[in-house]
């Protein structure tokens, strides 16, 4: 059995007595997406970054559709290595659909739990009634037509490497170049777990005190979603960053790091 | 240089950018659109004054397209600087799709500081509809396969009072290619049954039908009455005659329900597991050649009787079980003796799926496993 810490390719940096604060990436990537926001807390912080399994370099032979067929076997995972690192009064730090996961994990084990922030959250992708998500069923089928298309060349070169096969060490050097590289297959099932999950009962239940950091002119979790979270929350606060698009953290990892700094306090 | 080639030469440009044979268009760091060519044009119907300053690239995508867009491709392009081929659906001004590949590149100002995004769009409707024409194919290709595989494999166990016996047959996952390993289990006369565990080389519908000639050639070799050597023989000869399944491996084993004579011959397959009452687990290494027309002059096959002690469990397993890129061969045979004997008191069905469990773990492995568990307890 492989140890959790290898599972989901755990790093740990900082300051080994700080505070822990756990990111967490969300779909599409893995742990790189917070390369420039991570090291801004190493000076006072336990700074612990992972891969969720299936992406990255986490370990892809311990992907099972029915332990992951819900956000709540994601959560499962954030909070063994919460267990492995014994991490108390965390701040998790959640991407896109892991701020959900870090909320599922957080009703689950209060304890473990001092800060949540969540950066462009979601509870429900897919609109249904007056509730407003974003998107139809239909446009979820047309990202699962893109993710693919866009795999059609994957499966030969990449496969390997993805799965740990190491007689073929040049692919390797490519996989470095390589970010964000997953199984199609995981990818697609984490696509479907992902924008057809809701998760607007389990607001409620979030015990600890949240940022919602929103982005200007974020298709996937538009303001209207980002206000809802904010709403639900028993105690959040809601900064809107001048960040566009989906991913502040890679595209104004300054101005992220600065909002979750103003929150968890120097 | 000729007065035509001049003609070439003096493309301005001005129109290498505008009728170049791709879209092209530069864009601000958030996707606003601030230059395009003529072709983009022509291929969007969307004129310039529509587009500059008031639309983003990702404005222009299905939304299917744009999550991707947003959870891939633009941290992709942050991350590498840049992104190569990507399959995009692109929507016109009229409403219809264009389905396009797409590159783009991080330009960056004199200070390293990435300023805006070039990229280059080129219509892929003639090579999306020939990619989705492979993707059907070869899904359907393996669930014929797996149809093939599941079809062949079908029939029942022999029952008897003196026998447990039991199949875990866990096929490689979705996506990849079915294998060719196989199992049988049938009577050969009134008091004796065989138990078959074999692995064809290769994958897909190949690999299935020849597994399927194979078990069908066991099954009527064996009913000739030959003992498992020189069935391993005959079966030889039908693989060199016939040009189906060289280098297959395959265990034959044949058990008397009354006295618990096992006799084993193995054509370079792993060996069957054993577990006795009252002794460790441990593999019979015995009655062992090489695979299925390997050799030119394979001569006659070894075959080996030893007789189990009543309640002795007796493990056949394809490689699927044992084979993990991150475990050592040895490894995987260690474990297979471990497991059967924290094991040995279960029923045949439960010791085979919960050492599959151990071994190959619940999780989707790339690879056909198959294990045949069975116990003997002679009528008292």
């Amino acid at each position: 059995m492989t140890s959790v810490l290898t599972r989901n390719n755990v790093q740990v940096h900082g300051d080994p007595g700080g505070r822990p604060m756990v990111f967490a990436h969300g779909f599409g990537c893995d742990q790189n997406m917070w390369r420039g926001v991570w090291p801004q807390f190493t000076a006072d912080h336990r700074v612990i970054l992972f891969d969720h399994v299936g992406h990255g370099r986490s370990d892809h032979r311990a992907f099972d559709q029915e332990r992951y067929a819900s956000l709540e076997g994601y959560a499962a995972d954030v909070l063994d290595i919460c267990a492995e690192l014994d991490l108390h009064d965390t701040v998790f730090v959640g991407h896109s659909v892991s701020s959900m996961i870090g909320a599922l994990a957080a009703a689950q084990q209060p304890e473990r739990f001092g800060r949540l922030v969540m950066v462009g959250p979601s509870p429900r992708y897919v609109d249904e009634g007056d509730y407003v998500g974003g998107f139809s069923r239909a446009d979820i089928d047309g990202l699962l037509d893109s993710l693919e298309s866009n795999y059609l060349g994957w499966s030969g070169t990449m496969a390997p490497v993805i799965m740990g096969n190491g007689d073929r060490p040049e692919l390797g050097e490519e996989l470095t170049e390589s970010f964000c590289a997953t199984d199609p297959e995981i990818a697609k099932h984490f696509a479907r777990v992902t924008f057809l999950s809701d998760n607007r009962a389990d607001l409620a239940r979030v015990p600890v005190p949240t940022l919602v950091l929103q982005c200007s002119a974020d298709v996937i979790a538009p303001e209207v979603v980002g206000d809802y979270v904010h709403r639900h929350l028993p105690e959040s606060e809601l900064v809107l960053l001048a960040a566009t698009g989906h991913c502040p953290n890679l595209s104004a990892p300054e101005e992220t790091a600065a909002a979750i700094r103003a929150y968890v306090g120097p | 240089m000729s007065a035509r080639d001049d003609d070439l030469t003096e493309d301005s440009p001005e129109e290498l950018f505008e009728d170049a044979p791709c879209g092209y268009l530069t864009t601000r760091l958030d996707g606003t659109i601030v230059k395009v060519n003529r072709t983009l044009e022509t291929l969007t119907g969307y004129a310039r004054a529509d587009l500059l300053g008031r639309r983003r690239f990702q404005d222009l995508l299905t939304v299917g397209a744009r999550i991707y867009h947003d959870t891939h491709y633009a941290p992709l392009l942050q991350m590498q600087g840049t992104v190569r081929e990507i399959a995009v659906d692109l929507v016109r001004a009229d409403g219809t799709t264009l389905p396009a590949l797409v590159n783009s590149v991080l330009r960056r100002g004199a200070d390293g500081e990435p300023r805006a995004i070039r990229t280059t769009i080129f219509d892929a409707t003639d090579r999306r509809s020939y990619e989705r024409e492979l993707v059907r194919a070869r899904d359907r290709e393996h669930e014929i396969a797996r149809e093939l595989q599941r079809g062949l494999l079908g029939g029942e166990l022999p029952e008897d009072p003196a026998l447990d016996l039991a199949v875990e047959y866990r096929p490689a996952v979705a996506g990849v290619e079915v294998g060719g390993d196989w199992y049988d289990a049938f009577w050969l006369s009134e008091r004796e049954i065989a138990v078959v565990v074999g692995d064809v080389v290769g994958r897909g519908i190949q690999a299935a039908t020849k597994m399927g000639q194979l078990r069908s050639a066991v099954r009527a070799l064996a009913a000739t009455g030959l003992e498992p050597g020189p069935l391993l023989e005959s079966l030889d000869g039908y693989v060199r005659r016939h040009g189906v399944g060289q280098m297959t491996t395959v265990a034959y084993t044949s058990l008397e329900l009354d006295t618990g004579v096992l006799r084993i011959a193995s054509a370079g397959h792993l060996p069957p597991a054993i577990a006795e009452p009252g002794s460790g687990a441990s593999f019979a290494w015995v009655g062992r050649s090489t695979p299925l027309d390997a050799t030119l002059n394979p001569g006659p096959r070894a075959q080996a009787a030893l007789t189990l002690a009543p309640g002795s469990a007796v493990l056949l397993f394809t490689d699927g079980l044992i084979e993990r890129p991150d475990r050592p061969l040895q490894a995987g045979l260690d474990a297979v003796l471990a497991e059967l004997d924290a094991r040995r008191g279960e029923p045949a069905a439960a010791l085979a799926r919960e050492v599959s469990d151990a071994l190959v773990g619940a999780h989707e492995s790339g690879d056909d496993m198959c294990a045949v568990a069975l116990r003997w307890t002679p009528p008292s």
